[in-house]
């Protein structure tokens, strides 16, 4: 295989920008009609998406190592998209249709070499798939609360169907027939319960379809569809150090998790929980976080306003009220909330001396589609 | 053509041109009782003729068979669609998409200029809260210690006498409050009652009544119309979760 030709290649088609999936999607399918139902009405961001991954794999083709595991849980990720594996060669050939025709210099030498990395890449993708094949493709969740706490945040509680076994951190993601084949990442506010329950915590963003739905429209009785968790702040439990955590709006929902998982499984230790948020009125889990206060003496739950003059709440940047406490450099640390805020945090405890290997972070972003290779969630 | 002799060769055999121009036909003896030598030529030849043709005709059939076979099988399964139909849909997708990305892009603004608004008009109450607590406060403060040292005799005589007035008007103004307030208390209870023995008439028996006394002071904190008793919705009424929680009844649950 020629990878640096490919590259050349496939440069080309990523710097025709949205003309490149565009092309190919409309050719695909014009050759596949059937494939359409597994879109969504806007293609918009899908084709964003689908030319990042593609850069994401030619970028890495040469270093499998890294490679197979994403290749691999896209495959995974992808049953919950109604795809199967006849749908492969069909992707494969209108990709290939694409890459010819935005290059001039398109010859047979990298059609067979296309074809070839295509053929790794499915079948890669088919076999973790195959492998997964145990695990239903979806769950459906049926809604048996929804609360209102702020005029844009909700927090459902969904029961799966079908057990459902996610780790504290994870995140995972949620259709609703409100708004199909639009998938979006929430992380679960609870360890593992007995009943099975998951709380899920939206904001609804200002013009974000599937997180306005989740909170103006579903409700009780209403089912949603969860595709299988996966994430990247993934709680340690082979560690038993005290533990820092730090979130950011809708970033309390993991770090949530990983306070339930510490009160259900151990092993005991002390946990510091700060939350940012701009406005007091925007702690839309105050009263549960009191309760836990109370209920946990190893628990302390410190509110930060960084913009409400009015507040008698700890003033400044989730980050800086953080650092007028501690010391920390005993902690595993835990960040999660918007980019910013986790930068901002992650740059003063690494200065304030906490090893960057012991601090997991989780950037919650506006409605991403999914978490990217750096576990980015819908907040 | 190599073919067709082959063919030919082997298997049944198959009159070709040449067979036609190389047969001979036997004489009969002595009389000629056989046929025309001429005609029967003359025929060969139009068979032979008409053999060529046919074989021609056949080999020019069987070609264009092996072309149009290839060019099928040239031909994926799925056919290629033209960059004119791709460009079609890709028009009609970008379309869709633009009026999904407009719907959006308007919810977008209008949520965040709801919200903007809505956080305004909330600092702004909270603002003047504050202020009139603030002004409240200084008041009292005034007509408690601060004011005496500083202003003359005549003011503070007038000062303590407007406290007595300001604390007699008090006085009389939580009188007032408490009688209407039992009132209300009174008439909410009797409502109550009446409900819940519309609902279940034997608990009303064993329920007896309790004394006013012991009521007014529940009433302590509905400060808000006083004077509507009856017309009031039963949002914080006393009681009111006990009788539903009893009967079923529909009085003041709506909260």
């Amino acid at each position: 295989m020629d990878i640096p030709a490919m590259r050349a290649n496939f440069s080309k088609a990523a710097a025709a920008g949205d003309e490149a999936p565009l092309y190919f999607y409309s050719h695909l399918f014009l050759t596949h009609p059937d494939t359409r139902q597994l879109f969504p009405l806007s293609m918009a961001h899908q084709r964003d998406r689908l030319f990042s991954a593609l850069g994401e794999v030619v970028a890495r083709v040469d270093d499998l190592d890294s490679l197979v595991p994403i290749l691999q849980e896209l495959g995974r990720d992808h049953r919950k998209f109604g795809t199967v594996a006849e749908h492969y060669p069909a992707v494969g050939a209108s990709l290939l249709a694409t890459l010819q025709h935005f290059d001039d210099g398109w010859n047979a030498q990298l059609a067979h070499d296309w074809t070839a990395a295509y053929q790794l890449v499915a079948k890669v993708m088919i076999e973790a798939a195959d492998e997964a094949a145990d695990q239903p493709a979806w769950w459906e969740a049926d809604v048996v609360a929804h609360e209102r706490r702020t005029i844009d945040i909700a927090v459902l509680r969904i029961t799966p169907r079908e057990p459902f076994e996610h780790r504290p951190g994870q995140s995972i993601s949620l259709e609703t027939d409100i708004r199909p084949k639009l998938w979006r990442y929430y992380s679960p506010a609870n360890a593992r319960r007995p009943d099975g329950t998951l709380d899920i915590h939206v904001k609804a963003r200002d013009g974000g379809p599937v997180s306005t739905a989740l909170v103006r429209r579903v409700g009780v009785g209403d089912v949603l569809r969860l595709g299988p968790p996966m994430g990247h702040l993934t709680f340690d439990a082979g560690s038993d150090r005290d533990l820092l955590l730090v979130a950011g709006g809708m970033g309390l929902a993991p770090l949530k998790a990983v306070v339930d998982e510490v009160a259900r499984n151990g092993p005991p230790r002390r946990v510091d929980l700060f939350v940012g948020a701009r406005l007091e009125d925007q702690f839309y889990d105050r009263a549960d976080l009191q309760r836990l206060e109370q209920e946990h003496p190893w628990l302390t739950v410190t509110l930060a306003v960084s913009d409400d003059k009015e507040s008698a709440l700890e003033q400044g940047d989730v980050g800086d009220v953080v650092m007028r406490h501690g010391p920390w450099l005993s902690r595993d640390a835990y960040v999660a909330g918007p980019a910013v805020m986790v930068e901002d945090t992650v740059a003063r405890l690494v200065g304030h001396g906490v090893r960057r290997e012991r601090i997991r972070t989780e950037v919650f972003a506006p409605s991403r589609p999914g978490p990217s290779v750096d576990g980015e969630v819908t907040e | 053509m190599t073919s067709d002799e082959h063919e030919a060769g082997a298997g049944d055999r198959r009159i070709s041109p040449a067979d036609l121009h190389h047969v001979r036909f036997t004489r009969a003896t002595m009389l000629r009782p056989g046929y025309s030598d001429t005609e029967v030529d003359h025929f060969l030849y139009r068979v032979a003729d008409e053999l060529t043709r046919l074989h021609a005709e056949k080999a020019a059939l069987r070609d264009r068979v092996r072309t149009l076979q290839s060019q099928l099988d040239d031909v994926p399964a799925d056919v290629a669609p033209s960059d004119q139909a791709v460009l079609l849909l890709a028009t009609a997708q970008q379309t869709a998409d633009s009026y999904v990305a407009e719907a959006e892009d308007f919810s977008r603004q209008m949520t965040s200029d709801a919200r903007a608004q809505y956080e305004e008009q909330l600092r702004r109450a909270r603002e003047s809260a504050g202020a009139i607590i603030q002004a409240a406060q200084e008041a009292a403060a005034r007509m408690v210690g601060g004011g005496p040292a500083v202003v003359s005799a005549e003011p503070r005589e007038r000062t303590t006498q407007e406290l007595e007035e300001q604390v007699a008007y008090l006085k009389a103004f939580g009188q007032a409050c408490r009688t209407q307030l039992r009132a209300y208390l009174e008439a909410l209870l009797t409502d109550v009652e009446t409900e819940w023995g519309r609902a279940d008439p034997a608990s009303l028996i064993q329920a007896p009544l309790r004394a006013p006394a012991q009521r007014a002071p529940q009433g302590g904190g509905g400060t808000t119309a006083l004077n509507v008793a009856r017309e009031v919705p039963l949002d914080d009424g006393p009681g009111g979760d006990a009788a539903a929680g009893e009967g079923g009844v529909e009085v003041a649950v709506r909260r």
